[in-house]
């Protein structure tokens, strides 16, 4: 998996690639028992979520949208706009549940994330 | 333009930093903005449905950016419905937080409520796509904070969970929108309506997986089985007010679901088709099965409620997987009930167990001051809940079953059977809490006797009720009139004047 | 209007008991006495019309969106009922004003009455079968109430809710029914219904509908096989007992029937199922009620019997039948309710109801004995009494129908039911009242007060009358709703002797021979009654019941335990699934972009990124590693957008990275440093299985999109064709941020600025006293770790870049409308500056030096934002509109600043608060914590393990 095959040797492959493992392992971690993984997980998950809504608006080198004279290509804008706005709130996401998970590895002392089997 | 139109959203947005800003140590005067604000939202609400009334959507150009380019609000009957039906039951459950003392128990409960509202409100306004994922960002983490308000052990897990899962449905939110614009280029529902409907055959495929991403975020909000499973830890663990006003929230997804599904992907729509319809018919009634399990077989009080939720939940999605204009006007006027139905519950769950330790079902409880009064106000709540005559539960059953009579044998034995289940439950639960009070060892007290203004909201809730049984009529014309706007979408993406400059 | 208004008047009157009670329980009782009066009374000046032939109808619009209105009508089947409703409503409450106890709730009791009054009248009264049902379940619920009156009685919990149960679900069998029925008439009103008999038999949604219905006729009747409820209500007081379950609501069943006779009646289907239902129901209920020893349930049973003879005659769908059978309603109500009042004053005389105790009661009671003696020989059927006379109707009919080809079948079991109701009338007589005394708990029983005698006294009188002279008391009501439920013209000829050639002479003679005989005969009949095994409906309900309920609760506590990972498992697949379906099942063209080849430098760094992500994949439990690792992925993807053009993104991505690692690594401070080994292999297994197809889809969705191009034009050429000009700004994604979706942005900011209140609150909340503050305080930060003291010269470095951040924070913010930038980053550097300043000179020192309130910060930034916005309204602009002009301020260059600026300040504003109080408060934990060093000035460790 780590390796494309010559012919898909694209960016576009190597993005594809990368938004998948990136998707996958944020999975894998969200679904482990213990808070402090899930939150590296859905940390993970918001990269490659980032990632996707950047290609999603096709990808092109060197042609940053800041306008400049005489250049007519540009990267779409538009894209890279929303991927700033989910930064930051996931940011603001992550930080939260970062202390919800403080506080409940405090009030509880244990980091489980699954409920006590029966309250 | 109408400037109005944005207030529901920006008198929140200004009233809660004022909050924290000058009075965040003092609950006084916080009691005093916040409540006043939430006042002040519902007569807005009112006004705003009063003109939406008047005719055709109407459309707020944000920063004087013509659609598509910018955002845009868009005011027709179902949004102001949806800020009618928030901000009513919104000043209830705030005002019961204020008499039952639920909000000192915390930090910036008043501040937090209000951006609760701002998130809701402008879910229901937005006419963009994005923005609408970005205001469901604001209602999660203002809910966040409501839900874990208080605190405790259980509680914090809970939020915990309820944070995790609901990140989840925020990544599968952003997967499904850079998926949308990928394919069309546009973000303007309007303007989405217009180019999936026109969308080359060679990309069905791809706004199909968008489509159906989309329907399950919003089925996460809207707690569809098998993406429920978030719903009943959170609101049985919330503070009773928190997990009434969380009626509401369910309600977005329902609401996101039904503009997607007639302005987006409306039936006639080449590339999605039946295919919403087809995906939200079973997954209703088996939500709606799960759901009136769960109240019979629910071990407290407050996870009976839970339950009793998700049931409604189910049924208003059957409602809504028809997608005929009567098949929505029901859904409509059942959205209205269940909500005041549902949080009405959660208060009177309140009330119980303020007086008691714990609101089990599986053990008799020792008797309440004021017993009799609390009795009676869970009987008529039941009632509501479990959809029983007279009240305006068995009038919104009715509707959906003559909605639903194209395919009756399936629709109708469901939700006839569910209603059965559900009243047993619901006799089951009242027995026990209120019937076999006696059996139970009287050496722990009453605790707190529930006072009378927290009594009164609840009744405010049931009156509210049995109005909207006694005026049925009208509330069914206007919900109506809403569904035919929904499914009749020229008006609605010529409002947006889709490429025009805009009229300063 | 009058129709509505009797129908409406008990719910009025429901709310006088309770408020009454306080004035005592005579003015209790005799206010409700009068509301129910002034309701008969004006049935009564509705008579002479109705027994003219008219019917009288009052229509209010409620619902007509769903055919749902207020339409009543009075007919002759009408006014029968409603005349027995308030007639014997009003002795039942005279009587109950006399048989409650002291301690018991009469306020309450008598509320609960008047509301089942006013649910059993909207039920004869109705015009609509929608507003028919409504009251339909109202009795069912008012019932509920009163049979569990006595809610420290576990058995009268329990009758209450198996017969809500029963009752209920029968009712919405009936909702179907009902609903099908007016989808063929067209229509939910009676008369358009009743006029429409061909058109719905002929319909294929006749049976479905007929059978819908049935079952909640026959379970509000206690038909077979739902007769079971009927026996356990008798947990109720008497006068329930006397007024719903043997007066009026178990007849509401029968009502129904009669009441859609004229549509429903005279197809094969009805006649077996009706008439054979009341059948098995007669004789099955006269027999088991032989051998009841509790009077109540005797006569339960003979009820459940009674029922079901009236059901037969209705069955049979000919018009003497159904005449017959109006006929005896009108006898039954009158003895049975007779019957009852005498049970319950029977059992406050000698406190107990077991028959096999009591005796002898003739000395002791003389007039209960003559009230009951009457009442029980008219049940019995004895001339010259009414029962004798309906029944000898009954037997009539019977003997001329024939049942699937055999003309014996009905009249043999129909006098085998006739004998046993013989039977248990004579055991009743005989064994309560004649035999001699047994020895009961020494009470001396004697007959009651006028209050309590004078209902069943009046009744038994009516039944002697009724028997006398039957032309002249009853026919004409016999007339009238025989009537209107055949929909012809009735004139009823009821006479005593039809001379020796009618059958039914010597039927009923035969059975009342074989009845006398029976009790003689009972002693032997009781054992071998006994000794048969027999199959009792009420366990096999409560098995039934027992095992939803544990069904339900798997379903509760088993699905729903809280695992939220097995949760998140099952979303992702479903996502996975119903996203791969969606394509599978639309029409699919590959994309015909060119691909943009890749330099080597690009892999290298791809490959980086891939072993990051492997590496955290197996190394994850370590929580350290873990985190730094994270931090390299998140360093790759900003250069990864540096690489593709986006250098906006990437200064944010890293800003970000850094922020959030930090804020990680000071909660991991607190919390464990590694994550236990606890998942099993195959848990890894299912896991790794989930996430990878995840993944794939994920990576094959992204691909899909990237090599295809987009459908349309994107709305993002507008914003680069727009953005210098309109929007007075180069970097176009700044533009769109502040301006083009500068509400986004708005909303986006609310949202960081909640997320630091929520923090901030739940600081507080672990810091107020409680198990977390306790285990805070336990927690003993581990220190001497050598490798983590910040040698001098880092802290000194810290102190002075913090003005160069700040300069740098000011300057990318002012460019950030041309160039790479704005509020958000600067917001960023300028709290990672400070950040620095916490992480080097610690906690204590920062927080000691800390000039601004964040909570001031993020308030004043959000209405900064928001201000901004509504400026705009003053140009009458819309929310967010901008202008801008340009400045030149030495030594920066020339930038524009735009009215978006002052928005961005607020961004600026909101970021730098957000952060610093998030941070502020995992400083406070760790002062609590008992982290003292980094009080002092200088040289602290940074608490990370």
């Amino acid at each position: 998996m780590t390796r494309p095959c010559r012919k898909g040797d694209t960016v576009e492959a190597l993005i594809a690639l990368a938004v998948g493992l990136m998707t996958a392992a944020g999975i894998y971690l969200m679904l482990r028992q213990r808070t402090f993984p899930v939150i590296l997980g859905l940390a993970l998950l918001s990269y490659a979520v980032n990632l996707f809504i950047f290609a999603s608006g096709r990808l092109l080198r060197n042609a940053p949208p800041i306008l400049t004279p005489g250049v007519t290509a540009y990267s779409d804008p538009l894209t890279q706009a929303l991927v700033l706005t989910a930064i930051v709130i996931s940011f603001a996401m992550t930080a939260l549940i970062v202390i919800m998970a403080l506080g409940a590895w405090l009030e509880t002392g244990d980091d489980r994330i699954d409920m006590d089997p029966d309250p | 333009m109408n400037h109005w139109i944005i207030a529901p959203v920006i008198l929140p947005a200004v009233l809660a930093p004022l909050i924290v800003l000058l009075m965040r140590n003092h609950l006084g005067p916080q009691r005093a903005v916040g409540l006043a604000g939430t006042a002040a939202l519902l007569c807005v609400a009112v006004g705003l449905m009063i003109l939406a009334g008047k005719g055709d959507p109407q459309v707020y150009h944000l920063g004087g950016w013509p659609a598509p380019f910018g955002i845009v609000l868009v005011l027709d009957r179902l949004a102001a419905l949806m800020l009618v039906l928030t901000a009513a039951l919104a000043l209830i459950v705030q005002v019961y937080a204020t008499v039952t003392g639920w909000d000192k128990r915390g930090q910036h409960f008043h501040a937090l409520f209000l951006f609760q509202q701002m998130g809701l409100n402008g879910a229901f306004l937005t006419g963009d796509a994005f923005n609408l994922f970005v205001f469901f960002e604001v209602l999660l983490i203002a809910s966040y904070g409501l839900m874990i308000h208080a605190g405790g052990r259980q509680r914090l897990r809970a939020g915990v969970q309820y944070v995790a899962f609901n990140l989840l449905g925020s990544t599968l939110f952003l997967f499904a929108l850079a998926t949308v614009y990928s394919v069309t280029g546009t973000l303007n529902m309007a303007d989405l309506g217009v180019k999936v409907a026109a969308l080359p055959e060679g990309d069905f495929a791809l706004i199909r997986v968008a489509a159906v991403l989309l329907l399950l975020v919003f089925a996460i909000k809207g707690a569809l089985v098998p993406l429920h499973f978030w719903l009943p830890a959170t609101y049985a663990n919330a503070p009773a007010p928190v997990a009434a006003l969380f009626a509401v929230m369910t309600k977005v997804g329902l609401y996101a679901t039904l503009r997607f599904g007639t302005l987006v992907f409306p039936p006639q729509t080449p590339a999605t088709g039946s295919m919403p319809g087809d995906l939200l018919l079973p997954a209703g009634l088996i939500t709606l099965i799960v759901g009136a399990a769960g109240v019979l077989g629910a071990g407290t009080f407050s996870r009976l409620s839970a339950f009793a939720a998700i049931a409604s939940m189910g049924t208003a999605f059957v409602a809504v997987s028809i997608f005929t204009v009567p098949a929505t006007a029901a859904a409509l006027y059942y959205v209205i009930h269940s909500t005041l139905a549902i949080a009405a519950l959660f208060l009177v769950c309140d009330l119980v167990s303020r007086q008691r330790d714990g609101d089990s079902l599986r053990h008799a409880l020792p008797p309440m001051a004021r017993g009799g009064m609390i009795a009676a106000l869970y009987l008529v709540t039941a009632i509501a809940v479990a959809g029983l005559p007279p009240l305006s539960g068995f009038l919104g059953k009715l509707m959906i079953l003559q909605a639903g009579r194209d395919s009756a044998a399936l629709i109708w034995t469901v939700i006839l059977v569910t209603s059965l289940v559900v009243i047993v439950g619901l006799s089951r639960a009242g027995s026990v809490m209120f019937w076999k009070a006696h059996e139970a060892s009287a050496d722990n007290r009453p605790r707190a006797v529930s006072e009378w203004p927290a009594v009164a909201c609840v009744t405010v809730l049931l009156l509210l009720l049995a109005a909207l049984s006694v005026f049925g009529q009208p509330v069914l014309e206007y919900t109506t009139a809403t569904a035919a706007q929904l499914y009749d979408t020229a008006p609605y993406i010529a409002a947006n004047a889709l490429g025009e400059q805009v009229a300063p | 209007m009058t129709i509505a208004l009797i129908a409406v008047l008990p719910f009025v009157g429901a709310v006088f008991p309770g408020l009454m009670i306080r004035a005592g329980r005579n003015a209790c009782a005799i206010v409700t006495g009068l509301v129910t009066l002034t309701a008969l009374i004006l049935l009564a000046s509705q008579a002479p019309a109705v027994l003219r032939g008219e019917v009288v109808h009052s229509r209010i619009a409620w619902l007509p969106g769903i055919g749902l209105n207020a339409d009543f009508m009075l007919d002759g089947l009408g006014l029968l009922f409603a005349g027995l409703i308030l007639t014997i409503g009003l002795l039942v409450i005279l009587y109950a004003r006399f048989y409650l106890a002291a301690r018991d709730a009469m306020g309450q009791f008598f509320t609960f009455l008047m509301l089942f009054q006013g649910a059993m009248l909207g039920i004869v009264l109705s015009n609509n079968i929608l507003l028919l049902l409504v009251f339909w379940e109202l009795t069912s619920l008012s019932s509920f109430l009163l049979i569990g009156f006595w809610k420290h009685l576990p058995e009268s919990r329990q009758g209450a809710r198996m017969a809500l149960v029963v009752t209920g679900s029968g009712g919405l069998a009936m909702i179907a029914g009902l609903l099908i029925l007016g989808n063929i008439a067209g229509s939910y009103d009676l008369d358009v219904i009743l006029s429409q008999r061909e058109a719905i038999q002929a319909s294929d949604a006749y049976l479905p509908a007929l059978i819908l219905i049935l079952i909640g006729a026959f379970t509000k009747s206690a038909q077979f096989p739902f007769h079971f409820w009927l026996p356990q209500a008798m947990a109720a007081p008497t006068p329930v007992s006397a007024y719903l379950h043997s007066a009026t609501m178990v007849k509401a069943g029968i009502f129904l029937m009669a009441r859609l006779w004229p549509v429903l009646a005279g197809t094969d289907a009805w006649f077996y199922i009706v008439a054979t239902t009341g059948l098995v129901t007669m004789v099955l209920g006269a027999v088991i009620g032989l051998f009841k020893h509790d009077l109540k349930a005797l006569l339960a049973y003979s009820t459940i019997s009674q029922l079901g003879l009236i059901t037969m005659l209705l069955g049979f769908g000919t018009v003497p039948a159904a005449t017959a059978a109006m006929f005896h309603i009108v006898n039954h109500a009158t003895f049975k309710a007779a019957l009852f009042m005498s049970a319950g004053i029977i059992d406050h005389a000698a406190h107990t109801r077991d028959i096999r105790r009591l005796g002898g009661l003739r000395k002791a009671m003389p007039v209960t004995f003559a009230v009951a003696g009457i009442a029980a020989l008219a049940m019995a059927g004895i001339p010259p009494l009414n029962g004798f006379l309906s029944k000898e109707m009954m037997l009539e009919e019977a003997a001329h129908t024939v049942w699937g080809g055999n003309p014996w079948v009905l009249p043999a079991l129909a006098t085998v039911g006739a004998l046993f109701s013989v039977a248990y009338s004579l055991r009743l007589i005989a064994h309560v009242f004649l035999r001699r005394a047994q020895p009961t708990a020494g009470t001396q029983p004697h007959d009651p007060g006028l209050g309590l005698m004078f209902g069943p006294a009046l009744l038994s009188a009516l039944v002697v009358a009724i028997g006398l002279l039957p032309m002249a008391t009853a026919a004409w009501l016999v007339d009238a709703s025989a009537s209107a439920v055949t929909g012809t013209a009735v004139t009823v000829k009821i006479a005593h002797w039809h001379g020796f050639g009618s059958v039914a002479l010597w039927l009923s003679a035969l059975a009342i021979a074989g009845g006398a005989a029976a009790l003689f005969g009972f002693p032997r009949l009781l054992r071998l009654w006994d000794a048969t095994s027999r199959p009792d409906a009420k366990h096999l309900f409560d098995v039934a019941m027992a095992g939803a309920v544990r069904a339900a609760r798997r379903v509760t506590d088993g699905a729903h335990d809280g695992t939220v990972t097995r949760f998140l498992a099952i979303a992702t697949v479903v996502i996975v699934g119903s996203g791969v379906w969606a394509f599978r099942s639309g029409t699919h063209s590959p994309g015909l972009r060119t691909a943009t080849s890749v330099e080597p430098v690009a892999v290298i760094g791809w490959l980086v990124l891939m072993t990051a992500t492997v590496a955290l994949l197996f190394h994850h439990r370590s929580r350290l590693f873990a985190l730094m690792l994270v931090g390299i992925i998140g360093l790759i993807v900003s250069v990864g957008f540096a690489y593709l053009s986006a250098p906006d993104l990437a200064m944010t991505q890293v800003t970000v990275e850094v922020v959030t690692v930090l804020l990680l690594l000071l909660a991991l401070n607190f919390l464990p440093k590694t994550t236990p080994d606890e998942s099993t292999s195959g848990r890894r297994l299912r896991d790794a299985a989930i996430a990878a197809v995840a993944g794939a889809g994920s990576a094959a969705l992204i691909y899909a999109l990237m090599m295809r191009d987009f459908a349309f034009p994107t709305i993002a050429a507008y914003h680069l064709e727009n953005a210098k000009a309109l929007g007075g700004g180069t970097n176009v994604v700044n533009v769109i941020l502040v301006d083009f979706r500068g509400y986004d942005t708005f909303g986006e900011i609310t949202v960081l600025g909640i997320a630091a209140l929520v923090i901030f609150a739940l600081t507080e909340m672990i810091l107020s006293a409680g198990p977390a503050n306790d285990r805070l305080m336990a927690l003993k930060p581990n220190r001497g770790d050598a490798g983590d003291r910040h040698p001098l010269l880092f802290v000194v470095v810290t102190r002075m870049i913090l003005p160069l951040a700040l300069m740098v924070g000011v300057f990318i913010f002012l460019r950030g409308h041309n160039l790479p930038g704005g509020g958000f980053i600067a917001g960023l550097i300028v709290s990672i500056a400070l950040l620095m300043q916490y992480m080097a000179s610690g906690f204590g020192w920062t927080a000691a030096r800390k000039r601004i309130e964040y909570h001031a910060l993020i308030g004043a930034g959000l209405l900064i934002a928001g201000l901004a916005g509504i400026g705009s309204w003053v140009f009458g602009a819309p929310f967010l509109s901008s202008a801008y002009t340009y400045v030149d301020l030495w030594p920066l260059e020339t930038f524009e600043l735009a009215t978006a600026a002052i928005f961005d300040l607020g961004v600026f504003l909101t970021v730098l608060g957000a952060v610093m109080l998030a941070l502020a408060s995992l400083s406070r934990l760790a002062v609590r914590s008992g982290e003292d060093i980094n009080r002092a000035p200088y040289d602290a460790p940074l608490q990370e393990r």
